[in-house]
Order: structure tokens, then C-alpha cells, then sequence
């Protein structure tokens, strides 16, 4: 039994005090359709690829140059002036000088689509690797720098401080050496992109309490009723039924009512099922009555996950609203940006979505239960978001070996790194079209990052990490030396900070995160079974 | 009915019941349900220990645990690490240091692992009992199972009009597409057949269906002057009491829930259609030895689910010719022609004035078998098609009649064979 000393409010016989209702902190939700592909017709996969590193470059080159101009300007090995060079060819042996152009990794284990070619693997997609390095043999590890000009390698101590990925777009200073590789003495990256203000994207103001802005990944239901006991306090939690009680000196927590909106990033369903059904299937199953079926097997097809997800949507979706982005196990296109799911694969929570937009609509009023692309970028509660459901750190981090730190335990940092990288590469997924399979874009590299966002998600870690980055300060001190508030004033505007937040699987951890809209400060609720057995 | 729905439900049907099915069944406040449920559980197990057990949610702040999950508070070395950034050395005096993230957690535990449980939290915000069952739960699983009945079984019960009473957190900007989901209709059944079952559980086959209006309010009845009435019942008949009162809280309302809110109810109907067809089989058995004259037709049954199934491919218009293939698998099924499987055929729903649905095509498939041939077949298909011309309006007629005749049959067969019911209340 429980000691009497304390009953928590519940632990007693039933009282008639009424219970005044909670209320729900309004959401107020923008979502940007960067990642839109045009519907049916209008979506081609003809083009060339080549697009889209050279729109990057033609978008990015200008910011980094003016980022090495700032640095480079005046520097001077032994009275040797640093040039800048246009094109990669145009680099002369023996020359101190600088370019800029998109980085190309050629890793040993990488997936090459010739190869797949000859061997006839291009119909499905390739399976994923740990890493596409080969740590017994850097030597093969090759670094290019290109642009519609050529390719040059690059080499040299200045690149061992860096960790880089192909598609990144930077400027290399160094010199051609007599090897014809380009020697590298150091490397800047265009570094983070402007950041808009809080509320820029809105014309109302900011009239709300401060809430909280949820954030789980990676649900992984099964559709076995093991993997939905945490889900189950997750939806009671987010309802209000259970959680923390009022009395704020012990239960400094977020009370469910200020969570504004939930965003689901990935992996709402679990990547096991296929395999599951497989092996269902491979033993002597006692096919009765069933001597054929057209249309699709029913028997192979398990509905229930994806009927689990639609009740857990519709189940909260009366009290919050939800922003699901698809995964790489969810049921959407594979490439990215992965379409939102269809609406058709929930039929309880399509209730609360937009309806189907009718011909000639463009942009119809996002929904309260709203089914986005993944990646996906919008403003909620004035913060711009931008956020991945994994697939772009964890594509990177195939390049890069981060176990010769100390040991590979050091996974999660890594990824945060990855994640500051890419914003400071101004690209939210580098590799996109080279080891990430993505739609040939022509007019737009919409990976590239336009603005900078406040708060900078990657569901489906393996464990929750976050933290705070800035952007470098521009030294503008030397100007009109005004008031301290100018000052301030002017810091505020030039130096963004984001919020990094490396979102763990729920199914795993059972860990939802918490963002406070006014702080962007993070908490955790973890929802679990005591004692396993 | 509040007071004896906890010791019908726990003592003596021996089932399971958590704070949100409790505030479900009797339309209280989540508060009010926990609380109810720990009285419950103290007076049983004063009465008799170990009687009742219980599970409990803790919510609050852990401990830091030992070795392996150190999450956020790991967060400091790993910043520590950090400061050698590699990506851009000139850029780094930056991190916030110490990001100390708070982390919070809420665990369901067993009764016996409680105090266990408490020794693990820093500081313990709540505590509230989460179910009571007569036995320990060697599998804390199950509760979702409770979980997941109490939802299917209170489904046709509006969240945004219910809510507030449960305790939800109310969100006064919520937006739903009106229209989709059918709003009337559901509560109506429910009650009808539900009402008719506790008033009288032994009804005679045949049976004049005029109490549709009526029964709603003897649910109403029923449900809302709950105290007295139960416990005057209880009093005279506490056995057979629990189970039809049973019955209405999960198998009846579901049943009904399955015809009016083709919808709603439909991922209920394709989920549980495929874990529980084995079952369904039993039956019909049960159904041949009462009444023999079913005996073919089980043959055509079983036809017209195969064709069911053939026709499964998810859609929302689906659920009409389910219902209308329904009847048959009750105990007097209509006289009505197999389906060959062969014949094209076309059948079409209207809703909203479009005309969508489906019909057979013969369409040539080649496909390349285990030796490498490729062969060519004819076969029959179906494929959806839709017109935008409003057809006649036949839909309500058809709901009308189907609700009546699914109710007879419900009634008819109510007798005797309650349980055959609930395999085809989940369906």
C-alpha cells in the first residue's frame, strides 16, 4: 500500500470537487511548402542531376566567397598575397590563392550507381550502410572540390581539422602542389544563413501564454501491443489525464495544457514489420481458403500499424494539433523530400485535416492535423523551424569517421556536429542527390537553406541530445560607436542562434521533448515501465 | 451503476480496469476515476487482502541512473569534447555550456514494484493509480489491450463533446471537416440494441422492432440514474446482471457502432477483420447446430467474404456493401443469390452526391511464374470508379432497412448466444 503521508490529489476516495477544465495554449502554425513537389503531372524524373549542385553552387558561392574574402583578405604567406581564383582550373601550380566550389567525397564504400548498374540492383533502393569510409584504408578516402569548371583534389593538414561531406559548398586557401593537388591551408564554409526574427513569418503578434512545442520521432508502432504501452502514457499525457500535478514546487514540469502543438518527425510506423511478415510467411502457414486473391494479399498486408497511429492521431488530435512528417519507414515516397502521407492512410484523423484541395486551390489553409513533407520547414509560434526526420545526419555521417576519437560511443555529438555543420554549410541535406536518393530538382535546390532557422531538428537518433549555436558576430565594432542599446541592438540582429535538437526514437527511449516557445529551452518527459518482467 | 461497475467488472467478471476505461463507462472526470479506482482498491483489500491488485503511474523527476542512460546529463563531457570543434575552429566560443536539460519521466508500475519505483525518482510529483485488475498483470501489455477495447467500445462518443467531462484538455481551436464523420447516427443504435438487451435478455426471436425511439431512452435511463436502479438489480440478479451490463459496454455498442459510421469504424473493421477472422468461423458453427437450415448457406458466407476480402482495398466506400453483406452471417439470413465470383459486376456508393464505387473488369496480367515463363491471364479485378452525377439517393433507405434488420437479428439471436455477438460487434 502507499503511505498516507502524501496523496498526490489521487491517492484518496473520491471527492465531488469539480475540475475546472484546462485549456489549451493556442498554436500559432505557418507551415512553408519549400518541399512541395508538384502533384501528378507536373513531378518529372527525367532531368539530370547536375541541376541541382550547380544551382547550390551558383547559390551558396556568393556567401562564402564574401565569408573568405572577410577572412582572407590581406593574407600573406612570405610576402605572397593570397588570390582569389574563379574556377577551379584556373588554380596555378605553386600559387597561394583561394576557390570556391562543391565538395566530392569518393569513399571507398560507397554506393555507385554503375556499379549498382552492372550488377543489376536498380530496382530497389540500396541497403544502408554503417559508413561508406573504410578505416583500415584512409588512403582511398579522396576529397575533390568541384564546380562547372573541373575538379581538383584536395589534400593537406587543413583539411584534417574539418570534417567534410560531398555537396557542401566551400572555399579552400591553399596551393597547387606539384602532385596537381590543391594543398590545403584553411576552409570556410558560408556559415549560418540570415535568420529572420521571431514572428517575422506573421503578421500577428505575439499574443499568446508561453508554451511549449513538443517533439517526438521515431514511434516505431508495430502494431504489436508491446510497443504501445509508452505510446498509450504519451497520448494520456499529451490529453491531460496523467502527468504532473498541479502544485508547481514539485512538479516544476510542463503542465500538458502549455504543449501547443505536437510534431511527430519520422518513423511513426516500425521499420520491423516487413521482415516480421516475411518470416510469417516463409514457414508453412496454414493457408486456408484462401486459393488466390487478386488486388493485393491481404495476408502479406498488415494493417494494423498504421491503424495504431491512426487511432493514437485521432485520439489526441481533439485537444492538440499534430505535424507528421514522414520517414524513411513510413509509408510515403522514398526520396526526399518525401510527400506528405496521405491523407488516405488515416481515416479517423483526416477528420481534423484540410480537406483534399480542390483544382485551381494552391494553397489551402494548413490543417490542424497537418501531413507534411519531410524535410519540412515552417514557423510555429513565430519560430522557424526546419527539420529532418533523420536521413540527412544520418547519410553524413557515413562520411565521416568519428570513431578514431574515442570510440564510437561518441556517435550522438556527432551528430549535433553534423547538424551545426550543415547549418553552417547552408545545406540541410548535403548529400542529397549523390548518396540520398532526392527528386531532380530544376529550377531550385530547395535543401539549400534560405534563411536560417531558430530551431534545427533531426528525428530518429539514437539518443536525445541538443544545444545552442550561434553564428560567428560579425566584427562591425569599428563603426558609429553609438549608445550601448544600439549595440545590442545590432548583435541581436546579426547573430542567430539555433537551437539544435537531435530527437531520440520514442519506441526506444520513449522520450518526448519539450521546447519552450518563449526560452527555446529543452526538457524531457520519458514515458516508461518500471521493472522490466 | 458507478458504485457496483468496479466490483462487477473487477471482482467478478475478472477483468481490468484503468482510470480511463472507469471514466469512459461512467462519464466522470479522469480525476475522480483514479481516485475511485484507489478507493476501490483499499476497501477490497481491507475486506480481503490481495484481492485487488493495482497499477500505479509515477510521475516526477529520476534519478540520474547509474551507467547507461545518461541523457542530458551526459551533456556536460560531451560539451567538454566539443570545444575542439572541428568543423570551424575559428568559430566556437558558442555552446551554452551545461545544457543541463531537465528530464522528467512518468512510469507505470506494478503494485509490488512501487516503493521500488519511488526509490528511483529524485522527486515525485504524482502518484495516481492507473488500473485495478483481481490478479497481478505478469504482462503490463495487457493494459493496452484495455486500452484499445475501451476506445473501440466508445467510439461513437464525440471527444470534442466529451471531452471536457473526461478531462481532457480542451482546445477551443480545434478544427474538424464536418462531414466526415457522422455525427448522429451512432449514438442512436447503440442504445437502441444495448437498451433492449438489459431490459430483457431473454427476447423472443421474432420481435416487432417499433422500440427504436424508446430504448434510447431507456438507455438514458440506464446510464445516467445510474445508482438506484443497479442497485435494486443487483439485488435480484447480480450474476446474470453482469454480463449483459458487460456486453453493453463493449460488445453492443460496438456492434452498432460498425453500421452507421462506415467511416469511423472502419479501420476497427479492416484491423480486427484480419486478427480475428479464425474466430468468426465459430460462430457460424454454433449458428448450424441451432439451426440447420444455414448449412449452404455458409457455403455462400464464406463466398461473399472471400469476395469481401477481394474487394479490401481500403476504401472508405467499402463499408456500405459490408453492411449490406452482414446480414447473411446472422442466424436468418436472407435469401439472396451467391455472388458469382465470375459475373461483372458494379456496386456503387453515394456520398455527397458523388457517385463512387467499384466494379469488376477483366484484365490481362502477365507475370512471370517460378520458371521464368511469362504468362498471360485474364482476371477478374476490381477497380474503383467514381461519377460525379448525383445517383438516387438510396443510401438512407438502405441504412433505414439495414438497421433494422441488423437490430432483429441482434435481438433474435440475443437470446441465449450473447457471445456470438461480440465477434460480430468487433467486426
Amino acid at each position: 500500500m502507499v503511505s498516507e503521508t502524501t496523496d498526490y490529489g489521487f491517492l484518496r476516495p473520491p471527492d465531488n470537487t469539480d475540475h475546472e477544465p484546462a485549456y489549451r495554449v493556442q498554436s500559432h502554425y505557418k507551415p512553408l511548402h519549400t518541399f512541395r513537389l508538384p502533384a501528378g503531372a507536373g513531378r518529372h524524373y527525367k532531368q539530370q542531376y547536375g541541376d541541382m549542385y550547380f544551382l547550390r553552387l551558383a547559390h551558396l558561392k556568393p556567401a562564402v566567397e564574401k565569408v573568405a574574402t572577410e577572412a582572407w583578405e590581406g593574407f600573406n604567406i612570405a610576402g605572397e598575397h593570397a588570390r582569389r581564383v574563379d574556377r577551379v582550373l584556373d588554380v596555378r601550380q605553386g600559387e597561394l590563392c583561394w576557390v570556391a566550389g562543391t565538395v566530392y567525397m569518393d569513399l571507398p564504400l560507397k554506393p555507385n550507381i554503375l556499379d549498382d548498374l552492372t550488377k543489376e540492383n536498380f530496382t530497389s533502393a540500396p541497403p544502408p550502410r554503417r559508413t561508406y569510409v573504410d578505416p583500415s584504408n584512409p588512403a582511398l578516402t579522396e576529397i575533390m572540390m568541384e564546380d562547372e569548371s573541373g575538379r581538383l583534389r584536395l589534400t593537406g593538414a587543413g583539411l584534417a581539422s574539418t570534417h567534410l561531406a560531398t555537396g557542401a559548398i566551400i572555399a579552400a586557401l591553399g596551393t597547387e602542389n606539384s602532385n596537381g593537388d590543391f594543398e590545403v591551408i584553411d576552409i570556410k564554409v558560408p556559415d549560418l544563413a540570415l535568420q529572420p526574427r521571431r514572428w517575422a513569418g506573421d503578421k500577428e503578434g505575439k499574443a499568446t501564454r508561453p508554451g511549449k512545442i513538443a517533439f517526438v520521432s521515431g514511434l516505431g508502432i508495430t502494431g504489436t501491443s508491446s510497443d504501445t504501452l509508452a505510446l498509450e502514457l504519451l497520448s494520456e499525457y499529451l490529453l491531460g489525464y496523467t502527468g504532473f500535478s498541479g502544485d508547481t514546487e514539485n512538479s516544476p514540469s510542463a503542465d500538458a495544457s502549455t504543449i501547443t502543438r505536437l510534431i511527430i518527425a519520422g518513423n511513426s510506423l516500425g521499420a520491423r514489420i516487413v521482415t516480421e511478415l516475411d518470416s510469417d510467411n516463409a514457414p508453412g502457414e496454414k493457408k486456408k481458403a484462401a486459393p488466390k486473391k487478386y488486388g493485393y494479399d491481404a495476408a502479406s498486408y498488415n494493417a494494423s500499424p498504421i491503424t495504431h497511429l491512426d487511432n493514437f492521431l485521432a485520439e489526441i488530435l481533439p485537444s492538440i494539433p499534430v505535424t507528421i512528417m514522414p520517414g524513411d519507414s513510413d509509408p510515403a515516397n522514398f526520396s526526399l523530400p518525401q510527400q506528405a502521407i496521405h491523407r488516405a492512410m488515416f481515416p479517423q484523423a483526416r477528420a481534423y485535416a484540410t480537406a483534399p484541395p480542390t483544382a485551381g486551390e494552391i494553397d489551402p489553409q494548413a490543417g490542424w492535423f497537418d501531413s507534411v513533407t519531410n524535410p519540412w520547414e515552417g514557423d510555429v509560434e513565430g519560430w522557424r523551424l526546419w527539420g529532418c526526420s533523420g536521413q540527412n545526419v544520418d547519410d553524413v555521417l557515413r562520411y565521416l569517421d568519428f570513431t578514431g576519437d574515442d570510440g564510437e560511443e561518441d556517435d550522438s555529438d556527432a551528430r549535433l556536429r553534423i547538424m551545426e555543420a550543415m547549418l553552417r554549410w547552408r545545406c540541410g541535406v548535403p548529400t542529397a542527390p549523390d548518396t540520398i536518393w532526392a527528386y531532380p530538382f530544376q529550377e531550385d535546390d530547395p535543401f539549400v537553406l534560405q534563411s536560417c532557422p531558430h530551431i534545427f531538428f533531426t528525428g530518429n537518433q539514437p539518443k536525445f541530445d541538443t544545444r545552442v549555436i550561434e553564428g560567428q558576430i560579425p566584427l562591425h565594432l569599428d563603426g558609429d560607436g553609438g549608445d550601448d542599446t544600439e549595440m545590442a541592438d545590432a548583435a541581436d540582429t546579426s547573430s542567430a542562434r539555433v537551437r539544435l535538437l537531435s530527437l531520440p526514437r520514442f519506441g526506444e527511449t520513449g522520450e518526448l521533448v519539450l521546447v519552450d516557445t518563449e526560452t527555446l529551452e529543452v526538457e524531457v518527459v520519458r514515458f516508461g515501465v518500471f521493472g522490466g518482467q | 451503476m458507478a458504485a457496483s461497475y468496479l466490483p462487477e467488472n473487477v471482482l467478478n467478471e475478472r477483468r481490468t480496469v484503468t482510470y480511463r476505461s472507469l471514466s469512459r463507462a461512467l462519464k466522470v472526470h479522469a480525476t475522480l476515476a483514479k481516485q475511485m479506482l484507489f478507493d476501490f482498491h483499499r476497501t477490497e483489500n481491507a475486506k480481503k487482502p490481495q484481492s485487488v491488485h493495482a497499477t500505479y503511474v509515477i510521475s516526477g523527476i529520476q534519478k540520474p541512473p547509474p551507467p547507461p542512460e545518461t541523457n542530458g546529463h551526459g551533456a556536460n563531457d560531451e560539451d567538454a569534447i566539443m570545444q575542439s570543434s572541428p568543423y570551424m575552429p575559428s568559430s566556437m566560443p558558442n555552446q551554452d555550456p551545461a545544457d543541463a536539460v531537465r528530464v522528467t519521466s512518468i512510469i507505470l508500475t506494478r503494485e509490488e514494484n512501487l516503493e521500488a519505483a519511488k526509490s528511483t525518482f529524485e522527486s515525485v510529483s504524482t502518484i495516481h493509480v492507473y488500473s485495478v485488475q483481481p490478479t497481478v498483470l505478469q504482462d503490463l501489455n495487457v493494459l493496452t489491450d484495455v486500452s484499445r477495447e475501451t476506445w473501440s467500445a466508445h467510439v461513437h462518443e464525440d471527444p470534442l463533446e466529451f471531452g471536457k467531462q473526461w478531462g481532457m484538455i480542451q482546445n477551443t481551436h480545434v478544427q474538424r471537416r464536418t462531414g466526415t464523420r457522422p455525427p448522429a447516427p451512432a449514438p442512436a443504435p447503440a442504445p437502441a440494441v444495448e437498451a433492449a438487451k438489459t431490459s430483457e435478455s431473454t427476447v423472443p426471436a421474432k420481435r416487432p422492432f417499433q422500440e427504436e425511439a424508446p430504448p434510447k431512452k431507456a438507455d438514458e435511463r440506464a446510464s445516467k440514474q445510474s445508482t438506484p436502479a443497479s442497485d435494486s438489480q443487483s439485488s435480484a440478479k447480480p450474476a446474470t446482471k453482469a454480463a449483459p451490463k458487460r456486453e453493453k459496454s463493449d460488445l453492443f455498442s460496438s456492434f452498432a457502432k460498425a453500421k452507421p459510421k462506415q467511416k469511423k469504424a472502419e479501420d476497427v473493421v479492416l484491423d480486427d477483420a484480419s486478427e480475428e477472422e479464425p474466430e468468426e468461423l465459430f460462430p457460424d458453427q454454433g449458428d448450424k447446430k441451432t439451426e440447420p437450415a444455414n448449412r449452404e448457406s455458409r457455403k455462400e458466407r464464406e463466398e461473399k467474404l472471400k469476395q469481401m476480402m477481394e474487394n479490401d482495398d481500403g476504401d472508405d466506400e467499402e463499408m456500405p456493401d459490408a453492411d449490406e453483406e452482414e446480414p447473411p452471417r446472422e442466424p436468418t439470413p436472407p435469401v439472396e443469390a451467391p455472388p458469382k465470383p465470375a459475373e461483372l459486376k458494379e456496386e456503387a456508393t453515394v456520398q455527397g452526391g458523388r457517385r463512387r464505387g467499384k466494379r469488376q473488369v477483366i484484365k490481362k496480367r502477365t507475370v512471370k511464374d517460378e520458371e521464368g515463363y511469362l504468362v498471360t491471364r485474364e482476371e477478374a479485378t476490381w477497380e474503383s470508379f467514381s461519377e460525379d452525377e448525383p445517383a438516387p439517393k438510396k443510401k438512407p433507405a438502405v441504412q433505414v432497412g439495414k438497421g433494422k434488420a441488423g437490430k432483429g437479428q441482434g435481438q433474435g439471436q440475443g437470446q441465449g448466444q450473447g457471445n456470438i455477438m461480440s465477434f460480430f460487434g468487433k467486426k
